[in-house]
């Protein structure tokens, strides 16, 4: 049997995966840790206090989050203008809710920085994730971002 | 009207020879930002600060701000819209500080000064001990003017306003066609942001642009539909009207379907309010983008979406999956517009012009949805008022 602490440190090694791939912009990795079945969003914690659905980025399929990666890759391309990411992901939260299947918060913090070498604080928040875990390792089946702040720039980069 | 101000005033003047060739420092000094705030923002102007549908039931408050100025807008046990200046008016504390909520009263944290939701004074510990000629009229809330178009909310702190009718002009039934008429949205909530950019680059870059910059419109196989052209006199509120087309799928996308159009109302619309107000309708998705400038440099949008009361939970379910990825400062097609604020604004101390140039010179019954010209009332408008105009001249 796989012990609850193998479980965990799978999700840890997909949520330190995540921060690679999002912060190196490897686009076409970001859909890859989701499973067939998925759900991404970013919402803004005020909107959600308030009982308001609409949400930052809103992809429910799989079809959603590879449509993403085609308007960062090749529609914004060039008039947006880009910015470098870190990550800096903390677990703070894990419920086994059986069959592999896992419910775990974290908090995030995530800095930028512009092509002139200025840089701020991003977004700053925590992830609500669904995270199946197998013998390939672990999947986010959902991956709801809940942003604290007012973004200091538009967002260009699923967070 | 500041000492700072008259000298920039004389050297910009003389550069602000016509309103379709700005100076660009109108951009990025300080003292025109001050002075702007003067005479735009707490001048005779009215300024949209958030829709009924915001404000659901009697009781309901929301705070927000008109430039530097807090303000509280409350919905009466009369069923009244009103607005006041959230500031206590013992010692001025900030009054409200949640966003919104339902309060039939307001406690002032610091001394306990207690107030009505119509800003009335209601009562304060130690009242008898206070100053004999202590007049509780005095110490109501500060009342800004509030006019209502379709359920929209302007405020005004200028009695020489003119009524809201009049200001808006032409621009009231275009207004009226993005708030379903009726009036009688339902929020579906917020996306806020802040751009680096002065407030008047992005309102003359967000409702008005050429679909040149979107290379979503080329990828998508959007084509504009030939609209119609409104701007009005003498403010320079422009809107644009046109018909929703629905999408041919041409297989760009692995799912188009949060961009089709499920609804029945094909009236597409873009209406820009001076001083700072974007309205858009737009396939299935109504929006109002509060703007507030936070300096000569920063301004904060916050894009509210709504949908209508009878729309059925499927097809608001669609509104909020649309809302949530077309229009707003993440948005498909947005996120390019809000490139361009940002990238305008760091050019403006480079000592240029920004420039206006399609469909200049065409008489104004023949300025189609795609000229540039549209905006150009608005900067005669605002040269006249700002005195960077000769002195009698027509424009504005
Ligand atoms: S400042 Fe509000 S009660 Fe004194
Ligand atoms: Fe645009």
């Amino acid at each position: 049997m796989v012990s609850y602490l193998e479980h965990c440190r799978a999700i840890d090694e997909l949520l330190g995966l995540y921060a690679l791939v999002v912060d190196g912009q490897e686009w076409e990795r970001w859909p890859a840790l989701f499973a067939e079945d998925c759900y991404y969003a970013v919402v803004s914690i005020e909107n959600v206090e308030q009982d308001l659905p609409l949400a930052y980025m809103l992809d429910d399929s799989r079809e959603r989050i590879l449509d993403r990666v085609k308007f960062v890759r090749e529609v914004w391309a060039g008039t947006v203008e880009p910015y470098r990411t870190r990550h800096s992901i903390q677990r703070t939260m894990t419920m086994d809710l059986g069959s592999g299947v896992y419910e775990v918060q974290a908090n995030f913090l995530v800095g930028y920085t512009l092509g002139d070498g200025t840089a701020g604080m991003l977004a700053m928040g925590h992830y609500e994730d669904q995270i199946a875990v197998g013998e390939e390792g672990a999947l986010f089946l959902r991956k709801v971002v809940y942003l604290d702040n007012v973004p200091p720039r538009y967002l260009i980069y699923p967070l | 009207m500041s000492n700072d101000f008259e000298a920039v005033r004389r050297k910009v003047a003389l550069r602000f020879r016509e309103p379709t060739k700005l100076p660009k420092e109108i951009f990025s000094d300080e003292a025109i930002y001050r002075e702007e705030l003067q005479r735009f923002f707490y001048g005779p102007y009215w300024h949209p600060v958030a829709h009924r549908a915001e404000l659901p039931a009697t009781g309901s408050f929301k705070t927000t701000w008109l430039a530097e100025v807090p303000v509280i807008l409350t919905r009466t046990a009369d069923d009244e819209v009103r607005a006041f200046i959230n500031s206590c008016s013992h010692r001025g504390a900030l009054l409200e500080q949640r966003r919104c909520g339902v309060a039939a009263q307001f406690e002032c944290p610091y001394h306990r000064w207690l107030f009505g939701n119509d800003g009335g004074f209601i009562g304060a510990p130690g009242r008898k001990e206070f100053r004999s000629d202590f007049c509780e009229t005095d110490y109501s809330l500060v009342p800004l003017r509030v006019a209502e178009h379709a359920g929209l909310i302007f405020v005004s702190r200028d009695s020489l306003a003119p009524d809201l009718q009049s200001f808006l002009g032409a621009a009231a039934s275009p207004l009226a066609d993005c708030m379903l008429d009726d009036g009688r949205l339902k929020l579906i909530g917020y996306q806020k942001v802040i751009y680096q950019a002065n407030w008047k680059a992005y309102i003359d870059n967000d409702p008005y642009h050429a679909p040149l910059l979107h290379a979503a419109f080329r990828l998508l196989n959007w084509h504009g539909s030939k609209g119609q052209l409104i701007t009005t006199r003498p403010y320079g509120h422009m809107c644009i009207l046109y018909q929703i087309n629905h999408y041919v799928d041409n297989g760009f996308l692995n799912d188009p379907s949060a961009i089709s159009f499920l609804g029945t109302d094909d009236r597409a619309r873009v209406v820009a309010l001076r001083p700072v107000t974007g309205i858009t309708k737009h396939l299935d998705t109504i929006n109002i983008r509060f703007a507030r400038p936070l300096g000569v440099n920063r301004t904060e949008v916050s894009y509210a979406f709504f949908g209508h009361q009878d729309d059925t939970p499927e097809y608001l379910e669609h509104r909020v999956r649309q809302s949530s990825n077309l229009l707003g400062p993440s948005g498909y097609i947005s996120i390019e517009d809000a490139a361009i604020y940002n990238r305008v604004q760091l050019t403006t101390n480079d000592g240029g012009y920004a420039r206006f140039v399609k469909g200049v010179g065409k008489p104004r019954d023949q300025w189609s949805q795609n000229d540039e010209a549209s905006n150009t009332e608005w900067w005669a408008h605002y040269r006249t008022r700002m005195g960077f105009a000769p002195e009698g001249s027509a424009d504005g």
